[in-house]
């Protein structure tokens, strides 16, 4: 073991400290980080949604061909441009301090969470709706073709014969980019929200021990694992599915 | 091999032997209770942490060195005593989190506004008070809290401080809100949210809120926007430099602090840098 690898053991493993930062202590103004992580889940499941719907919407406008889509054609390129090259942090900036700051009645008076979710948002719409865009461009064109030949019009290929198609081949892609937005909701502490990361720093410089921050971990790998397994199981169950029709 | 490391481990502590004789001949001029036996990360100076950026009145347009503002005015103070020449304290940026890492330090103490916790102390090694500190509650004067002279009258404001600092614990202890508070990473992102209204008021040390309200939250003619409605009765909170754990410096350091005490210097820097807040009356 390293020199110092006593100090570093009790100052991000110690038991007694992991469990009071895990179930806080308002008399020391320590917030629990179980308290903390269900900001974390609600979050994401919320950003989660919403990121599913306008990913899609932007991925559709990019890949419809119709000349009266052409100026959304081109705002989503840009928009996709746009959020997928700027550190999701400096979003959360500019949405969660500007916005209030602009005095826009109503708008200008939402909480932070409300912020710290349009900031998610914004930015994995934008990843995702890349990933729904390659789905789309892995079906077949013979597919295509088929879909115009039983009379099907562009709207209703999409709908009918791509998308069902495009959605199964990209849900790994769809969720290593849902496990990276689990964890980028541990940004949202930058706008004041105490969630679990931000209640093991309070913890950390309260006590000048970093156990909180293990207990964090703990609980984010608690969520990603199990995600990753039943989404696996899925795909699996989808493939075996699909070969049936084969043999 | 182990014969090699042997003498390489002798002669680094023979080195480490002569650098400690050369540094506490170094600071050969003082007199003062425990420094014989001090050693410093560099010999012949007095290394002293602290974070980027700083904040008045306990340090001045962010340059530690300037000898302006109060902590910076009494580490020159401090090392005075200590034998050092101002030329012979050499600053180090060290951001909060990184003062009480475990591992070797990269400074001799660390300066930045800290309050002594029981459990801080057990991470690292505090020095006696060089100030007794009380927490202020800040609000905005159009707030409608900013006539409100009781802890109790406080309970329905949202909340924030700067993250890890004692003003969770005054919040969460003595006014217990019914809105979660919010903790900011930095003191200025907690301004930002205060002039946006996110949120009602910030607890800080009082000297630090009193700039704040000064000279911080005001418009472009200096007016002032905030308002500073009181402080929490002082429950013996002071702050401390910090050492690596079992330094050998803390008694050195210890015994100038007294001697700056006892020969008024302390008050003195209190006065010229500080003196402003007295007028905050102490919330009921």
């Amino acid at each position: 073991m390293a020199p110092g690898g006593r100090a570093v053991r009790e100052f991000f493993l110690s038991p007694t400290h992991a469990w009071r930062a895990f179930i806080g202590d308002p008399s020391e103004g320590l917030s629990a980080i179980w308290e903390g992580f269900l900001t974390n889940i609600w979050m994401f499941i919320v950003c989660e949604v919403l990121v599913l719907i306008f990913g899609l919407a932007i991925a559709v406008v990019r890949m419809s061909s119709s000349p009266i889509l052409t100026p959304l054609r081109f705002l989503s390129t840009v928009y996709t441009d746009f959020f997928r090259g700027i550190p999701v942090i400096l979003v959360l900036f500019a949405v969660g301090y500007g916005v209030p700051g602009m005095d826009l009645g109503w708008i200008s008076q939402q909480s932070p969470t409300v912020y710290a979710c349009i900031s998610l948002t914004i930015t994995y719409s934008a990843y995702v709706a890349e990933v729904y865009r390659a789905g789309i461009n892995s079906v077949a064109t013979n597919q295509l073709v088929a879909a115009r030949a039983i009379g099907l019009r562009q709207g209703a290929t999409m709908r009918y014969v791509v998308l069902p198609q495009a959605v199964r081949n990209v849900i790994p892609p769809l969720l290593n980019d849902f496990i990276s937005l689990q964890k980028d909701t541990a940004l949202v502490s930058t706008l004041g929200i105490v969630d679990a990361t931000q209640a093991a720093h309070i913890y950390g410089s309260l006590n000048f021990n970093f156990a909180g921050y293990t207990v964090a971990s703990l609980l984010f790998l608690l969520l990603t694992i199990p995600m990753t397994r039943l989404t696996d199981r899925l795909i699996n169950r989808d493939r075996v599915k699909r070969l049936a029709f084969i043999s | 091999m182990r014969a090699l490391r042997l003498a390489l481990a002798g002669a680094l502590s023979a080195t480490a032997l002569t650098a400690a004789t050369l540094a506490s001949t170094a600071g050969a001029t003082t007199t003062l209770k425990g420094c014989d036996s001090a050693t410093y990360k560099t010999s012949g100076k007095l290394t002293v942490g602290t974070d980027n950026p700083v904040w008045e009145p306990w340090f001045s347009n962010n340059k530690p060195s300037n000898g302006a503002g109060y902590e910076s005015a009494f580490t020159y103070a401090l090392a005075r005593k200590m034998g050092f020449s101002k030329a012979n304290v050499k600053w180090v940026t060290v951001p909060f989190d990184a003062s009480y890492a475990p591992g070797a330090k990269s400074f001799d103490f660390d300066i930045n506004e800290i309050s002594y916790t029981p459990q801080r102390a057990r991470t690292v090694e505090f020095s006696k008070s060089y100030y007794n500190v009380q927490q202020s509650v800040v609000v905005l004067k159009t707030s409608k809290y900013a006539n409100v002279t009781t802890l109790a009258g406080l309970k329905g404001a949202k909340f924030g401080d700067q993250v890890g600092t004692t003003g969770m614990t005054y919040i969460t202890k003595y006014i217990k809100p019914d809105a979660k508070p919010r903790a900011y990473n930095t003191l200025d992102l907690a301004v930002a949210a205060l002039q946006s209204k996110q949120i009602d008021a910030i607890v800080v040390d009082t000297p630090t809120g009193n700039y704040m309200v000064n000279v911080q939250i005001t418009t472009k003619s200096g007016k002032a926007l905030a308002k500073q409605i009181g402080q929490f009765k002082s429950v013996g909170e002071h702050f401390g430099v910090t050492f690596q754990k079992n330094s050998k410096l803390v008694a050195c350091v210890n015994s100038a602090i007294a001697a700056l005490k006892a020969d008024g210097t302390l008050k003195r820097l209190s006065n010229q840098y500080l003196s402003d807040y007295t007028a905050v009356p102490l919330l009921k």
